[in-house]
């Protein structure tokens, strides 16, 4: 009798960010090339929809960060990590609004990509319904305060 | 760069001469060509012959990159006169259902010592080819073939005395990366 189990990666825990920060996300991979040469390797938050179709992957794409690995030839299959930086720029700068995303990595011109949903919470875009409703508040204050002292007035008279 | 090496194992080589045969399979209309001498049977495929079954899994893979010495080393029990001029031909390419499609190929030719005991001796031979600068990374099949020599081993470069591949043998690493088991390790503010 054999028992065959089968280790899977971890999943990574979601992490909060603010909207203006900027994110590194290591990566580890095996490669093989012939020559030295250098790979892009991007990274990025994802929302997903149902368009075109259920479950479609959108990156956010102002938030897209790339960056250049170098390879050095190698016949056998060999270890490599490497880093990529991108920026949660703000809704207010075309950038991405408050919410849940995915992580998604890849290297271009490969099918080498890594993704896992609900990855990244961004908080924090000046703007967003609670600034809003900071904004609004003194007015709000001030609007209830005469609904109270109104009646008042009227019963005085 | 460096050197790699495969062995292929030939079996016996006979410089005796037995008599051959054609045959014909009248439910696929296939053409077949027996050689009684090496027990082989071969195919008639766009002209040339192929050798059934002269393919075999590799017992070892090979990682080669451009610029790369691949040796390969064959090797066979070999019993009676010195042979000269053994023509063979040593290659990689991509063997499919159309046969082997060679990519790099040379055609030394070869030399047998005698060997005058009532024992077959190994005879080993050896021939190194360089892997080019942009490999196709499908180019992971070999084979090695001979034919003709004083006295003749028999047979044409179309229908050799004996040939022997591995398939699967080699692990090109070409131009192009490939990458495996890619995983996002972290992810941190900075």
């Amino acid at each position: 009798m054999t028992l065959d189990i089968v280790l899977a990666p971890l999943a990574l825990t979601p992490k909060t960010f603010n909207a203006g920060d900027k994110v590194r996300v290591t990566v580890s991979f095996k490669y093989t090339v012939g020559i030295n040469t250098t790979i892009k390797l991007c990274a990025g938050p994802y929302y997903i929809n149902n368009f075109p179709l259920p479950n479609t992957h959108h990156m956010v794409d102002p938030c897209v960060g790339e960056a250049d690995v170098s390879l050095i030839a190698a016949s056998t299959p060999t270890d490599k990590t490497a880093s990529v930086d991108f920026t949660l720029l703000p809704k207010a700068q075309g950038g991405i609004e408050d919410g849940t995303y995915g992580l998604r990595v890849w290297v271009e011109g490969t099918n080498a990509v890594a993704e896992q949903d609900g990855l990244i919470i961004v908080t924090g875009n000046p703007g967003g319904v609670s600034d809003m409703f900071s904004a609004m508040m003194p007015m709000l204050m001030m609007l209830m305060m005469m609904g109270m002292v109104m009646p008042m007035m009227e019963e005085a008279e | 760069m460096t050197l790699k090496t495969l062995t292929l194992d030939l079996g016996t080589v006979s410089s005796l001469q037995y008599s051959t045969g054609w045959y014909y399979d009248p439910n696929t209309g296939q053409r077949y060509y027996y050689n009684a001498a090496q027990n082989q049977w071969y195919v008639s495929l766009g002209g040339y012959l192929y050798a059934l079954g002269y393919m075999n899994p590799a017992p070892k893979q090979v990682a080669v990159a451009p610029g790369d010495k691949f040796k390969i080393i064959i090797s066979f029990k070999y019993m009676g006169p010195a042979i000269t001029g053994i023509l063979s031909r040593w290659a990689i390419g991509v063997y499919g259902a159309l046969g082997f499609t060679e990519k790099i190929a040379i055609t030394p030719a070869l030399s047998i010592p005698a060997n005058a005991s009532a024992t077959p001796v190994t005879v080993s031979l050896d021939q190194t080819l360089t892997i080019p600068a942009s490999p196709g990374t499908d180019w992971d099949d070999i084979y090695v073939k001979m034919w003709g020599g004083t006295p003749d081993l028999g047979g044409t470069e179309q229908s050799p005395a004996y040939i022997y591949g591995y398939e699967n043998a080699l692990i090109v690493a070409g131009v192009s990366v490939v990458i495996t088991d890619f995983k996002i390790s972290d992810f941190a503010k900075v």
